[in-house]
């Protein structure tokens, strides 16, 4: 890798780091503006990652190298997915590494983990956590992948660089109906994947309708940290990828420092506005019965199905 | 009621020792024999009388004997019927009740653990009152002495019923729970998520109240009353000082009968509002919660302009009230609700209006109509459940005999209904509240102090937010207290939790327990 290549990989790593957690905290206000509240400041992911980082750690008797290991990979996996993915430039730094497939899988291989860390803290609330999850994980993946590839045939690659190049070069074709059941279905399959409501409530101190929160509650301190700071790209990454792949706009070519400010404003402003359809969803809705939340993954899949094949049809 | 007596003469002549009636609408029965059943049997086939409680008094000191006591009511007789028996002090047994009517389960194992009388005969006679670790003592009993120092615990814990099979899991909550909330064991059999069973232990907070009160002079022992829980302080304090005023035959003047009316009404508006919110964030919709909350706050609010204490207390007092209210608060009572009501209404609307918090309350946590009944739920839960049950209608007190009641009853028994119920009142306390202004006269809060002697028993009802509190005292020497009994509405209501969750799913738990919103406090006293 020359440092030519190296630059860009910095400057994504160090967006992802610092983004992720502004993205979280935006949500938050705009979440507590919309209750009535003021909310906590935007900043709060960040004073809690920093104060988390400071603390000491609580771990169970019962926990093995797993419980240990499962922040780490929660963490890289979700950085190495946002690394081959196109944020601010077409040319994603680690695109020459996989295409959308890996991305996907290694969400899923940072879930597979924080699912084994649940189960290995030896919490009952742990073990129910990490059953509904990959419960949910296994329903909205295909859902996920049938979307995935609508994109991909129309690009003729899975190379998600190869893919915004292709949409760069086209006119903007979002009103396509193969394009806009593939939104529909990565919406539905990103707040599924992300943890919020009507799948899950992020906000919830009730242990027994917890998903994600359950898994995660016999962390604490550092590993804690990870995790959350983890997620919080996995969000980014999957928020980056539905705004990148159905609204190019804005989006530079290449890592050139002629385009990369403009890039990066207009990146910002799709995040904020994706955020704010997040957020009204979340604030308009009450939380799933949690049986219920197959029959929404169902819609999800079969959206994405119907993305598929209408890409042969129109 | 003189045929009914020369009715009961007739059937159980040997049995019947006396009869008596209290001025303050409860008829006494002294039993010659230990043996309740028949007689209570013969109460509820024939007149359909509803046991409401049932408790224990040591007399072993003057007496040379215990008196178990139960307490009936006969709708629409105003007047409570209580059963007073004598068990003697060398065969502490008493026939159990409990295999026909579970809704005594618990009293009769407390009876069991703090007087250490044995309920003969009851199906499941472990200790529920005192936990299994207590050593061998019975704290209500008069040779008790309430500062004595227990060794540290140790010994038996508790045994659950285990859970066994294929796929079945057991999940213990608590008695910590997340939240600001008090301690209680939820110990879960799962298949999945679906609820096996749920098994409960309370107690946790168990305080010795009814002891402490035993101590007090009963002008103190008013705030004691406050703090038997939180949430219903006021109720718990009107409830006291009813009982001491039928003991005292203090008669309270009709502006403070006013005054206590609208301040249970305040409690009830507050409280409703307040799980109406809280049952909304249980499903996620945290917004409608931000409404109930601002909206509560406007009821606190006021209550502190009316009391000068949020949670209504320090303004019961035996006689009356403590405080009078000049007109510029009665102008903000009125002015207060009018606002409310209007947001209230929309409250509900914004609930009702969302499809996604409809789906997750309907036919959520259904408590069936024969299981209400079974179980003696009382209160919201009752009401949402078919159990056609107020005092505040059936017993009146304070200056609910004046304004009309509408008692809402529903026959759905799942969380929405629980909810619903909840919202109707609210209306209908808006408006007992106006109705109970227009009717404000003025003249004394207080009846002057006068001489409250010893060796009187009454008994009281109110009609708290959760449903029907009960107090009975028998007063000693000195302005002191003998015994005082309390039933907070929850004691009946926990076993009805176990039922409601049956078949639902883990998930779904929070928010059924969230629309029973039992005290622990004050069923652990």
């Amino acid at each position: 890798m020359t440092t030519a290549s190296l630059l860009p990989a910095l400057m994504q790593l160090a967006l992802l780091l610092a983004i992720a957690p502004l993205t979280g905290g935006v949500m938050r206000i705009a979440k507590a503006r919309f209750q009535t509240r003021r909310g906590p400041g935007i900043l709060q992911p960040y004073r809690d990652l920093h104060k988390l980082l400071k603390k000491g750690m609580v771990i169970p008797d019962t926990a093995s190298w797993l419980f240990g290991a499962a922040p780490y990979v929660v963490f890289l996996s979700s950085l190495l997915a946002g690394l081959m993915i196109p944020m601010v430039a077409a040319d994603a730094p680690l695109s020459f590494f996989g295409g959308v497939l890996a991305v996907v899988y290694l969400l899923g291989l940072g879930r597979f983990f924080l699912a084994l860390g649940g189960l290995d803290s030896g919490s009952s609330f742990g073990g129910l956590g990490s059953s509904r999850e990959m419960t949910i994980a296994a329903l909205a993946e295909p859902a996920m992948m049938l979307a995935v590839f609508t994109v991909a045939i129309g690009a003729g690659s899975t190379n998600l660089s190869t893919v915004a190049h292709a949409a760069l070069g086209q006119s903007w074709r979002f009103f396509a109906p193969s394009q806009m059941l593939a939104f529909a279905a990565l919406l539905i399959v990103l707040i599924a994947e992300t943890g919020r409501i009507p799948v899950d409530n992020p906000a919830t101190h009730l242990e027994l309708t917890m998903i994600h929160e359950a898994m995660i509650l016999e962390y604490s301190g550092p590993y804690l940290a990870l995790i959350e700071w983890g997620a919080s790209i996995k969000q980014l990454v999957l928020m980056t990828l539905l705004v990148n792949t159905f609204f190019p706009f804005g989006l530079s070519p290449a890592w050139a420092a002629g385009g990369l400010p403009a890039s990066l404003v207009w990146y910002v402003l799709k995040l904020l506005l994706l955020s704010g359809v997040i957020v009204l969803i979340e604030t308009t809705n009450a939380k799933m019965r949690l049986f219920r939340v197959p029959e929404l993954l169902a819609v999800a899949f079969v959206l994405g199905a119907l993305a598929l094949v209408s890409t042969f049809l129109f | 009621m003189n045929s009914f007596f020369q009715e009961l003469r007739g059937r159980f002549g040997g049995l019947i020792r006396s009869f008596h009636s209290d001025q303050a609408g409860a008829i006494s029965i002294l039993l010659s024999g230990s043996d309740v059943r028949p007689i209570a049997g013969f109460l509820r086939a024939e007149y359909g009388a509803r046991l409401v409680t049932v408790f224990a008094e040591d007399r072993v000191e003057p007496e040379g004997l215990f008196y178990n006591y139960y307490v009936f009511e006969q709708r629409p007789n105003p007047q409570f019927l209580i059963l007073q028996v004598p068990i003697p002090a060398d065969d502490r047994r008493f026939p159990s009740l409990a295999e026909d009517l579970p809704n005594v389960n618990w009293q009769e194992r407390e009876i069991q653990d703090w007087f250490g009388l044995e309920a003969a005969g009851h199906p499941n006679p472990r200790r529920v009152a005192l936990h299994d670790n207590w050593p061998d003592v019975h704290p209500l009993c008069k040779d008790f002495p309430i500062d004595q120092v227990l060794p540290p615990f140790e010994g038996e814990q508790h045994v659950y019923r285990p859970t066994l099979g294929e796929g079945v899991f057991q999940i213990p909550v608590g008695p910590v729970h997340a939240g600001i909330i008090e301690p209680g064991h939820f110990n879960f059999a799962l298949a999945g998520e679906p609820i096996l069973y749920l098994q409960l232990r309370m107690f946790y907070t168990h305080k010795g109240t009814e002891k402490l009160f035993e101590r007090l002079p009963i002008r103190r022992a008013v705030f004691l009353a406050e703090s038997i829980s939180g949430d219903s302080s006021f109720s718990h304090a009107v409830a006291f000082c009813q009982a001491i005023e039928g003991a005292a035959g203090i008669e309270i003047p009709a502006r403070a009968a006013v005054m206590r009316t609208v301040m249970l009404e305040l409690e009830r508006i507050y409280n409703h509002t307040a799980d109406i919110g809280a049952i909304a964030t249980d499903v996620g919709f945290v917004v409608a919660n931000m409404h109930a909350a601002r909206l509560r706050e406007m009821i606190v609010a006021l209550n502190e302009e009316l009391t000068g204490n949020r949670l209504l207390r320090g303004m019961a007092s035996v006689g009356g009230v403590r405080r009078d209210w000049d007109s510029a608060q009665i102008r903000a009572i009125r002015r207060a609700l009018e606002i409310f009501e209007k947001e209230f209404r929309d409250l509900i609307a914004l609930i009702a209006s969302s499809d996604s918090t409809r789906d997750r309350l309907e036919r959520t946590g259904i408590l069936s109509v024969e299981k209400a009944r079974a179980l003696g739920v009382v209160g919201v839960a009752g009401r949402a459940s078919g159990v056609d049950l107020d005092v505040r209608r059936d017993h009146p007190y304070a200056a609910y005999r004046g304004v009309e009641l509408r008692v809402p009853v529903y026959d759905a028994g799942d969380v929405w209904h629980r909810m619903q119920v909840r919202s109707d009142e609210v209306h209908e306390s808006v408006r007992i509240v106006g109705a109970a202004l227009d009717t404000l006269p003025s003249g004394p809060w207080c009846a002057p102090p006068q001489p409250i002697p010893g060796g009187r028993c009454a008994m009281s009802a109110v009609e708290g937010w959760r449903g029907e509190i009960i107090h009975w005292v028998r007063t000693g020497p000195g302005e002191s207290l003998e015994r005082c009994k309390i039933k907070d509405p929850s004691l009946n209501n926990w076993p009805a939790l176990v039922e409601a969750v049956e078949g639902n799913i883990i998930a779904d738990f929070p928010v059924i327990n969230k629309s029973f919103n039992l005290s622990y406090s004050g069923t652990d006293r």
